[in-house]
C-alpha cells in the first residue's frame, strides 16, 4: 500500500471519528429543514480551504507545516504552533472523555470511566509514539476492518426509516451560515494534520477530492439516519443521536442484541487513530519549534498525553465536557482558517520573489 | 619448523581421539594426523599409502594428494579442526592439507519434519549448508542467483551463507546485510543470537526470519524479492525479511487455481483471528457484556455455565492453558507416547471436566476451535507466537469486556505495524523490487 493512499485512510479516519457523535447535534441545532443544505455549504467551505492548504503546501516540497512557520521567523512559528499543540491537547483529552461517556453509556455501564480513559489513552500514546509510519501502517488496516463494520450498520438502519422525515426537503434561507455555530462545524473537520504528514508523499488535490467526496457521503447518511428514524421533533432531543439511533435497530438473525456495539467498536478504533495522529504532530511540534535537545519526541508525546489525561479526568461532567469541546473546537477554527491562507500567501511571495530573482 | 609434529602434538595433546601415525617413503618418515572422529582412518590411510606407492618420491607424493601445500602452524591447525588430514615431513620439511575420507556425519536429504506439504515435492534441507545450497541451485538455475559465504563466531566458527537473486533485492539492503553479518563477533548458537545480528529488540514476538525446511518455499521467496539465509548445522532457511503475509500464503498454494489459494489463504486469516479473539470474546460476554447477545442466546449461554465456581476468566485460562500444555507435551515426546496424552486429554478436557461441572460446554466447544485454528497458519513459530497473544487479550477483556477484546485487538494491530527489519516493514504485503515496501 503506497504511503499516498494510506494518508488518504488516515484523512477519512480522522474526519468519521470527529464526527460519530457531535456532528449531527450540531446540524440539528442549526437548521429544522433541508440540513442537507448544511452538510452541503459546510463541504464547500471546508473543500475550499483544504485547496488553499494543498496550493500552499505545494510551494514547499519535502516540507511540513513546521519547516514552513521556521523559515518565516522562529517567533512566527512559536506563536502560532505552540497555543496549535496545546489546543490539540485539550482536544485530545476532550474527545476521549466524550468517547468515553459514549462508551459507558452503551455497554460499559458499571465500568468506572477513569479506568476506560486508562485504557484509551494508553494505546493513543503507545500508537503515537510508534511514529508516523507505524500510525499509517495501522490505521489501513484498522479502516478496512471497521469499514465493512460501519457500512453493515448503515445498511441496517435502513429498516427503520421512516421516509416522511425527509421533508422538509428545502430551506428556502440561508441564515445558518451567520450562526457561529456553522463555523463551530468546522471544527469537527481534520485536514490541518495533511500539512504535518505529507511531506514525503506529493498529495494532489484531485485526491484528497475523491476522500472527501467519500466523507461528505457519510456525513449525510450520520446527519440522516437519525432523522430519517426519530423524526425532527424528537432527534433533537437526544444526546448522541447517532448512537441511539444504531440502537433503535434490531435485526433477527444477528446474535448481537444492539447494533451500538459495532458503532462503539468503530469508533474506538478510529478514535485511536485521530487521536494518536494528533499526537503524533504535538510532538513533532514540540520537538522542532522549542528545540531542546534532551528532549526527544516520545517524551513530549507522553507529556501531553499525560496533561490530556488528567484534563479528561477533571471535566466534571457530560454537560461540560461538550461545553469545553466547543470552545475547543472553535479555537480549532482559527488555526483550521489561518494556517491555510498564511501558508498559501507565504508560498506565493516567495515564489514570485524567486521567479523575479531568476528573471534578473 | 622441525618441531612442528610435535607443537600440533603438543597443541592437541588433551584431545583423545586425535591419532598420529607414520609412514616410510623414501627412507624418510611422514606423519599422518587428524581427528579420527572426523575421519574415517583405514579408508583414508590406504588412500595415502596408494599414493604413495605411484609417486617416486617424497615431494611427488605431496604434490600429488593435495594443492595446499607447506601452509603455516595455524592453517594446519585449523585444518585438523575442520576434519581435514594433515600430512608432515620428517623435519617439517614439507607439509600438506588433504582432503580425507570423511565418517559420514550428515543425513541424507529427507522428507520435511515440521511441514507437510500437501501435493508438492517433498524434499527438505537437512544440516549440511552445502547441500542445503545445492537444493536451491539445482531449482533456481540462473546465473543471477549470488552467493556469499562466511564464518563467523568466537569460539567455533559457524558457516552462514546468503542466497539472493540479483537485480531483484534491493542493492542498499544486501549491503546492509553483509555488513551485518560481517560484524558478528560472537557466537552464534541459536536463531536466536542470529536474530539479534539484525537488531532484535529483547521482548520481541516476531523473529526477523521466516523458518522453511522446503526448498520450494524458500526459492519462492527467493524469487519474490527476499535474501535467503543459511545456517551450518541448522535445517532450515531463514527468510529475510520475514512479512505478516508469509504465514498465511505459503508457496504450496499456488499449486492450487488461484481461487481455491484465495480461499485458503482467507480461511487461515479468520482462523487466526478467531484464533486470538474467541477466549477473549467467550470471557467478555459471560462476564461483562452478557447484555449484548440476543435474550435467549444469553439465556443459554447462562445455562450453561450453571453450577460451575469458576470465575469466565479463570475457567477459560485453566482450559486454554491445558490445551497449551498438552500441545507442547506432544511435540516433546516420542511418537508412540504422544496419542495415548491427546487421547487421555481429549477425554478428560471434552468429558470428564464438563461433567465434573469445571467448566462449561460452550467452553469446550470454544476451546476446540482454538485448538483447531491455532495451527491454520505456516512456520511453526508464527504460530506460537500466535498463541501467545491471545492471553493479554484474554486478560483486558476480563476487564474491559467488549471494548477490552477490540482495543486488545487494536494493540495488537498497533504492535505488529511497528515492526521492522532493516526498515522494511512486517505488516508489508511484498517486498518491492526497486524500493522498500512503504
Amino acid at each position: 500500500m503506497s504511503r499516498k493512499w494510506q494518508i488518504g485512510f488516515v484523512f477519512i479516519i480522522m474526519y468519521l471519528s470527529l464526527n460519530h457523535l457531535m456532528y449531527p447535534k450540531l446540524i440539528y441545532g442549526l437548521t429544522e429543514a433541508g440540513h442537507w443544505e448544511v452538510v452541503v455549504c459546510q463541504g464547500l467551505l471546508q473543500i475550499t480551504l483544504i485547496g488553499i492548504y494543498i496550493k500552499g503546501l505545494s510551494y514547499f516540497p519535502q516540507q511540513d507545516v513546521i519547516d514552513i512557520y521556521s523559515k518565516m521567523g522562529k517567533l512566527v512559528a512559536f506563536i502560532l504552533l505552540i497555543p496549535f499543540a496545546l489546543s490539540l491537547t485539550a482536544l485530545i483529552g476532550l474527545d476521549i472523555r466524550i468517547h468515553t461517556e459514549a462508551i459507558n453509556l452503551f455497554f460499559l455501564k458499571r465500568t468506572p470511566y477513569w479506568s476506560v480513559l486508562v485504557l484509551l489513552f494508553f494505546i493513543t500514546t503507545y500508537t503515537a509514539m510508534n511514529g508516523l509510519s507505524t500510525i499509517l501502517r495501522s490505521s489501513t488496516f484498522i479502516f478496512f476492518m471497521i469499514l465493512p463494520l460501519l457500512l453493515f450498520i448503515i445498511c441496517s438502519s435502513f429498516m427503520n426509516f421512516d421516509w416522511h422525515n425527509v421533508r422538509p426537503l428545502w430551506h428556502p434561507s440561508l441564515d445558518f451560515l451567520l450562526n457561529k455555530n456553522f463555523f463551530h462545524l468546522m471544527g469537527y473537520s481534520a485536514f490541518l494534520p495533511l500539512g504535518f504528514m505529507t511531506y514525503k508523499t506529493k498529495l494532489t488535490f484531485g485526491f484528497i477530492f475523491l476522500e472527501w467526496v467519500f466523507v461528505m457521503i457519510i456525513f449525510l447518511s450520520f446527519t440522516y439516519i437519525p432523522l430519517l428514524i426519530f423524526g425532527e421533533e424528537s432527534v433533537v432531543t437526544l444526546s448522541f443521536p447517532m448512537m441511539e439511533a444504531m440502537n433503535s435497530v434490531d435485526i433477527k438473525w444477528v446474535m448481537f442484541n444492539q447494533q451500538t456495539i459495532f458503532l462503539g467498536l468503530s469508533l474506538i478504533g478510529f478514535t485511536i487513530i485521530k487521536n494518536s495522529v494528533l499526537l503524533w504532530i504535538i510532538g513533532r511540534i514540540m520537538q522542532k519549534v522549542l528545540k531542546w535537545k534532551r528532549a526527544k519526541a516520545s517524551y513530549w508525546i507522553t507529556a501531553s498525553s499525560v496533561i490530556a489525561f488528567i484534563l479528561a479526568l477533571i471535566v466534571p461532567s457530560r454537560s461540560w465536557t461538550e461545553t469545553f469541546f466547543l470552545w475547543c473546537s472553535g479555537v480549532l477554527v482559527y488555526f483550521m482558517m489561518i494556517i491555510p491562507i498564511s501558508i498559501l500567501i507565504y508560498g506565493y511571495v516567495l515564489n514570485r520573489g524567486r521567479v523575479h530573482y531568476e528573471e534578473s | 619448523m622441525g618441531d612442528l609434529v610435535s607443537d600440533i602434538q603438543n597443541l592437541f595433546s588433551v584431545q583423545g581421539d586425535f591419532f598420529i601415525g607414520k609412514e616410510v617413503k623414501d627412507k624418510t618418515a611422514i606423519y599422518i594426523m587428524g581427528f579420527s572422529t572426523l575421519i574415517d582412518l583405514p579408508k583414508s590411510n590406504l588412500y595415502v599409502r596408494q599414493i604413495a606407492a605411484a609417486s617416486s618420491s617424497v615431494k611427488e607424493l605431496f604434490t600429488n594428494l593435495s594443492d595446499k601445500l607447506d601452509t603455516d602452524i595455524n592453517q594446519l591447525k585449523k585444518a585438523i579442526l575442520d576434519g581435514k588430514l594433515v600430512i608432515i615431513s620428517e623435519g617439517g620439511k614439507h607439509n600438506a592439507i588433504v582432503d580425507p575420507v570423511s565418517r559420514n556425519l550428515t543425513r541424507s536429504v529427507t522428507e520435511p519434519q515440521s511441514e507437510s506439504p500437501l501435493q508438492g515435492p517433498i524434499d527438505a534441507f537437512v544440516e549440511d549448508i552445502d547441500i542445503n545450497i545445492g537444493l536451491i541451485r539445482k531449482r533456481l538455475t540462473s546465473e543471477r542467483l549470488c552467493h556469499c559465504s562466511y564464518e563467523v563466531g568466537d569460539l567455533g566458527s559457524r558457516k552462514v551463507s546468503m542466497l539472493y537473486v540479483k537485480g531483484s533485492v534491493p542493492e542498499d539492503l544486501i549491503k546492509k546485510v553483509d555488513q551485518q553479518i560481517k560484524q558478528i563477533d560472537a557466537d552464534i548458537e541459536t536463531v536466536d543470537d542470529f536474530n539479534r545480528v539484525f537488531g532484535r529488540r529483547r521482548f520481541n514476538l516476531v523473529s526477523h526470519f521466516f523458518q522453511t525446511e522446503l526448498p520450494n518455499q524458500a526459492t519462492h521467496s527467493l524469487r519474490t524479492n527476499r535474501i535467503v539465509l543459511f545456517l551450518d548445522n541448522y535445517p532450515y532457511a531463514l527468510v529475510f525479511p520475514h512479512l505478516l503475509w508469509d504465514m498465511f500464503s505459503p508457496s504450496i498454494d499456488r499449486d492450487f487455481p488461484s481461487l481455491v489459494a484465495y480461499g485458503l489463504r482467507a480461511l487461515r486469516v479468520f482462523g487466526v483471528i478467531v484464533n486470538v479473539l474467541l477466549p477473549a470474546l467467550y470471557v467478555a460476554i459471560i462476564s461483562i457484556n452478557p447484555e449484548v447477545l440476543k435474550i435467549d442466546l444469553a439465556l443459554f449461554v447462562s445455562e450453561s455455565r450453571q453450577g460451575i465456581p469458576f470465575p469466565a476468566l479463570l475457567e477459560t485460562i485453566i482450559m486454554v492453558g491445558l490445551v497449551d500444555l498438552i500441545l507442547e507435551a506432544i511435540v516433546r515426546l516420542p511418537k508412540s507416547v504422544g496419542p495415548t496424552i491427546t487421547m487421555v486429554g481429549g477425554i478428560i478436557l471434552g468429558q470428564a471436566m464438563v461433567e465434573a461441572k469445571l467448566v462449561s460446554t460452550l467452553l469446550v466447544i470454544v476451546t476446540t476451535a482454538i485448538v483447531i485454528s491455532g495451527s491454520v497458519v505456516s512456520g511453526i513459530p508464527n504460530s506460537l507466537y500466535i498463541r501467545l497473544l491471545r492471553y493479554p487479550i484474554l486478560i483486558i477483556a476480563a476487564i474491559y469486556g467488549i471494548l477490552g477484546v477490540f482495543a486488545g485487538f487494536l494493540f495488537i494491530i498497533v504492535y505488529l505495524a511497528s515492526l521492522t527489519s532493516n526498515g522494511i516493514p512486517y505488516t508489508a504485503f511484498r517486498m518491492n523490487r526497486k524500493e522498500d515496501a512503504k
